[in-house]
């Protein structure tokens, strides 16, 4: 089964807010975490995104589609990153969360991704 | 790409020749190509197996004939050669050489008919060598996506009516600059990748030299050629102190110069000196006199900052443009001190070829920093951050940030 775990906000509170020392520590634990998902064979795909602020969102507006500046959501709930991990159950998936979440103490969303027929 | 392999190396070498001598017999550049792909996977299975052949060229060439002939026996593709014929005329004969051979592949491959991204792909695959499968893995896309991009690439040049010729000595300089343009961007693509977290593909800067050294062979006069050659090794001869161990990026004032690379040095500085002077001075040859200042400097300290700006002046008139301002006022702040060079920046600010780009507010941030600014600093490094699309470069605007707090 596929989950995607994401984490929505905005990383530039924890660059304004948390020390060199917390910064350094979040990202190593990132890359651990990354390298472990691979190590596991459990890893599909994973991103991380560009600043909420840089994004367009392109809107429809008497009939014709017009990009706008930011992004579809508040930025504050805005999409930071993700992982897409093929895991056993949705428990599994929940335990890899819950990992992340002890670390980064902001919420992450777990949920199943679709599966599609298979290519003819 | 780099290859622990002698039969691969190999292999990759005789590719653009196999593939010119192909095509000038049959026309068909991307039957050709295709055939010439299935050869060098067929040989890589059986030389590894039997031993190379004593000439593993005419080999390579009797194989990729076999499959373009069992090609032609479908119905499908019988049409399509009457077209691709028509389309691809054949040149006449005369004096022909491996060296036109894949230098007309280069041009090819860089036909103004194609996208940026499909020049590079396809360049990399005709006369690289690398198959589908490595050249998706180092642009992080699928490889079916690959895949499509390199087919539609070959029928877009196809529909171009692009004859297997030199082009005119009337468009050759400016093609010429597009195919250095080309293998500058497949080194970059390696050396600073515009995404995700490996800062480094080494690969990608390995082949991009390679190329460009095959390129110099053949046009040894040009001097930008050389120019471009010499920029590559200066600059990739610095790769192994641009990160650290946990993988930061590491700024060049703050590199252990004793992992440069001094051989890369040494040839970039050769290749320099052979050709300042004798040839017409282009912006290659002046960022890699820019890049050459730097490796030769003992320690940042000493850096030869006033011939650095004297470069970049020089710069400013033969290619003018918003990020060599960018550089200059680097240079201009080490110089003159760092309120100089804020002044140039700020003429920056209205450009609009710089809003997408986060380096004017991380430049920013440098010299605001040397001018003692630390929350001046801080509030461009944060800018800088939210727009780059680099993690690693991300990484290291936040903790220089979050240093200044």
């Amino acid at each position: 089964m596929k989950y995607m775990i994401m984490l929505f906000g905005e990383a530039a509170t924890w660059w304004e807010t948390k020390s060199p020392e917390w910064l350094n520590e979040m990202h190593q634990f990132m890359m651990k975490t990354d390298q472990a998902l691979r190590d596991s064979g459990e890893y599909v795909d994973g991103r991380a995104l560009a600043d909420g602020q840089t994004a367009k969102t392109v809107v429809i507006k008497d009939g014709t589609p017009v990009p706008t500046d930011g992004p579809f959501a508040e930025s504050k709930e805005s999409l930071v990153g993700f992982w897409i991990v093929d895991v056993d159950s949705e428990a599994r998936a929940i335990e890899i969360a819950s990992e992340v979440v002890a670390f980064t103490e902001r919420p992450l969303e777990v949920r199943q991704v679709m599966s599609a027929p298979a290519e003819i | 790409m780099r290859t622990e392999n002698p039969i691969e190396d190999l292999l990759r070498g005789l590719a653009p020749q196999v593939l010119g001598a192909l095509v000038r017999r049959h026309g068909q550049f991307d039957l050709c190509e295709e055939a010439v792909q299935e050869s060098m996977l067929a040989a890589a299975l059986q030389w590894a197996e039997g031993g190379v052949p004593e000439s593993p060229r005419s080999w390579l060439m009797t194989v990729a004939s076999r499959r373009l002939v069992d090609g032609w026996r479908s119905e499908n593709t019988r049409r399509r050669r009457e077209e691709t014929v028509a389309a691809m005329r054949m040149p006449g004969p005369g004096q022909v050489t491996d060296r036109d051979d894949t230098l007309t592949l280069l041009f090819l491959c860089c036909h103004p008919s194609l996208t940026t991204s499909s020049q590079l792909a396809l360049t990399l695959r005709a006369v690289g060598g690398l198959t589908t499968a490595e050249i998706a893995k180092a642009f992080l896309v699928p490889e079916t996506t690959m895949a499509q991009r390199i087919s539609r690439a070959k029928q877009t040049i196809r529909r171009a009516g692009a004859r297997f010729d030199l082009p005119p000595p009337s468009e050759r300089a400016g093609r010429l600059r597009v195919v250095m343009q080309v293998l500058y961007l497949v080194f970059n693509e390696g050396y600073t990748t515009s995404s995700g977290a490996d800062l480094l593909r080494a690969d990608l800067t390995t082949e991009a030299i390679r190329l460009t050294r095959l390129l110099y062979q053949f046009v040894p006069d040009e001097g930008e050629v050389a120019g471009l050659l010499a920029l590559m090794l200066l600059t990739d001869a610095r790769r192994a102190a641009r990160v650290d161990a946990d993988g930061s990026i590491v700024p060049l004032a703050e590199q252990r110069r004793e992992l440069w690379n001094r051989d890369q040095v040494e040839e970039g500085l050769a290749l320099l000196a052979h050709t300042l002077g004798t040839a017409p001075i282009g912006p290659y040859q002046l960022q890699a006199a820019v890049a050459a200042l730097h490796d030769e400097a003992p320690s940042a300290e000493e850096t030869d900052w006033p011939q650095i700006l004297a470069l970049y002046d020089v710069l400013e008139r033969v290619s003018p443009g918003p990020v060599v301002t960018l550089n200059r006022a680097v240079a201009v702040a080490m110089v003159h001190g760092p309120r100089a060079g804020l002044a140039l920046l700020g003429t920056l600010d209205a450009d609009e070829r710089m809003a997408q780009t986060h380096r004017l507010e991380a430049v920013r941030g440098h010299l605001l920093e040397l001018a003692g600014d630390p929350l001046g600093a801080r509030q461009s490094y944060l800018r800088a951050a939210t727009m780059t699309a680099s993690i690693l470069e991300q990484r290291y605007l936040t903790m220089r940030a979050a240093h200044l707090r």
